[in-house]
């Protein structure tokens, strides 16, 4: 809709028309050949609409932008936590799984049946897919989907079944339209940040599963907080354990949480950095040979793991929130950049409108009293 | 010589300094241990954690797991532990009664 006056002189938006004004005018004032309008710098369209309609889109603009940084903010300091969370779980399961190799070790001479490390042949796979609980987070949840159905895809291929145990809202509402065609054995949904009581209902699950051999197989797949602007959808083995306390991915690749960098959400000179740390290879604590067990091997490690399975869940719950929060930032970033964007444009193409409109009232009123002046 | 205590759960470390000795609740009952134990590997019950120290006896709940004592290192692994002075009786009290009517129903 083209900005248009009701005076006989019209003025309009679209810089390609010359305009040639009456004589009478053009003596007095500078001829208004060309719109002073040099195309637009950012906008792809052009901005066509009444001066009314402009200052609502600003306004709304505006607070698009303060919403979204207000957003960003706020997950700035979620990563943070996010961070320290999965930190605070280190010493645990380094400690857990650093006792667990040791055992396994002097229990290797008895012959020990542990109910989760038995290795079956794999005919059902349950797969615990772990999304975000809201929207808002860039392409988060579509990656960790995309990676699900893929895998879902190779199983099938290899003649597998598969079964998903879905945690997250956003995964939930996904496979609940795949329902009948997928087998989903529980939904999951978390709040805020993950708990012990949540891992525990998660593994409690994957654990009865495993054990009354509904499934041979039960693999996990979180997202790797990798680094503040890219994370990575990873597929772990949960179940069969393997005897050495060390994790693998589906494909064999280790993914041993004693090999892991971590990252440090941190301010260097008042900006935001990420700050790298290696996890330090701990010396081997040599197992004492004398070390008695209280009670049965076997009673020992049926106690160790179901606290393994604990905190191997609750690591993948913590990683994947580190990763959705710092997706969130990155959108809520570029949607604040777009804004102020746009906000710019409009404010642009608003001046325009309104000189031109003074400009044109103006003229209107000199014209008139122009012609009003006795020819002379 | 004194024993150094680490109580660790999946996402925080509840205790991690010196203490004079502890009583542990395990599968097969309750063990004490002071300086100088035998190196032991045990599971942990559901129960009290007793920890001695400087002549006072503080508690902690633990929800089971598992523990390693070492030379003069105590390392216990539990999926949630609670300090008793964090504890609330007042708040405990509803829980209980409703776990005891979920017994009796059972």
């Amino acid at each position: 809709m083209s900005c248009t006056s009701n005076s006989v002189f019209r003025v309009s938006s679209n810089p390609s028309i010359n305009l040639k004004p009456s004589i009478s005018i053009e003596t007095k004032f500078n001829p208004f050949h060309q719109l002073p309008y040099s195309s637009k710098p950012t906008s792809r369209f052009q901005i066509k609409c009444t001066i009314r309609k402009i200052r609502e889109r600003l306004s709304t603009v505006k607070n698009t932008q303060k919403i979204a940084e207000a957003m960003k903010l706020v997950s700035a300091a979620k990563v943070r936590r996010a961070q320290e969370a999965v930190i605070n779980g280190r010493p645990f399961s380094e400690a857990l799984a650093r006792m667990l190799y040791h055992i396994n070790e002097s229990v290797q001479l008895e012959d020990v049946d542990v109910p989760l490390a038995s290795v079956r042949t794999v005919r059902k796979v349950a797969l615990v897919v772990i999304t975000g609980e809201r929207g808002l987070c860039g392409g988060f949840n579509n990656a960790v989907i995309r990676k699900a159905e893929s895998r879902i895809q190779e199983l099938q291929k290899l003649g597998l079944d598969c079964t998903i145990i879905s945690v997250g809202k956003k995964g939930n509402a996904y496979f609940s339209r795949r329902m009948p065609s997928l087998f989903v054995d529980r939904f999951v949904e978390g709040e805020g940040f993950p708990t012990v009581k949540e891992a525990q209902t998660i593994a409690d699950d994957v654990f009865s599963l495993f054990v009354s051999e509904q499934v041979d197989k039960v693999e996990m797949l979180y997202t790797k907080f990798v680094s503040l602007i890219s994370s990575d959808p990873v597929i772990q083995t949960l179940l069969p354990i393997s005897p050495k306390g060390k994790v693998v991915d589906a494909y064999g690749n280790s993914v041993d949480a004693l090999e892991d960098e971590f990252f440090r959400l941190t301010t260097k000179e008042g900006k935001l950095a990420v700050e790298r740390l290696k996890v330090g290879k701990r010396s081997e604590l040599e197992l004492h040979p004398l070390l008695e067990f209280e009670q049965d091997p076997v009673q020992i490690i049926d106690a160790m793991m179901p606290l393994y399975l604990n905190s191997q869940i609750l690591r993948a719950l913590q990683e994947s929130l580190a990763s959705e929060v710092a997706a969130r930032m990155n959108a809520m970033n570029n949607a604040t950049e777009n804004a102020v964007e746009l906000n710019t444009a409009l404010t642009m193409v608003y001046n325009r409108k309104r000189q031109s409109k003074i400009t044109e009232e103006l003229l209107e009123i000199v014209a008139g009293a122009e012609a009003l002046r006795p020819l002379d | 010589m004194t024993l150094n205590l680490c109580v660790l759960t999946p996402n925080r470390s509840v205790w991690n300094s010196e203490v004079n000795g502890i009583i542990l609740p395990t599968n097969n009952g309750q063990i004490g241990v002071l300086p100088n134990h035998a190196p032991t590997a045990t599971a942990v019950d559901i129960g009290i954690l007793r920890i001695r120290l400087n002549d006072q006896w503080l508690t902690m709940a633990l929800m089971g797991g598992f523990a390693r004592i070492g030379n003069n290192a105590i390392t216990i692994l539990v999926n949630e532990a609670e300090r008793g002075s964090d504890i609330d009786p007042q708040e405990a009290q509803k829980p209980l009664e409703i776990a005891e009517a979920n017994l009796r129903k059972a």
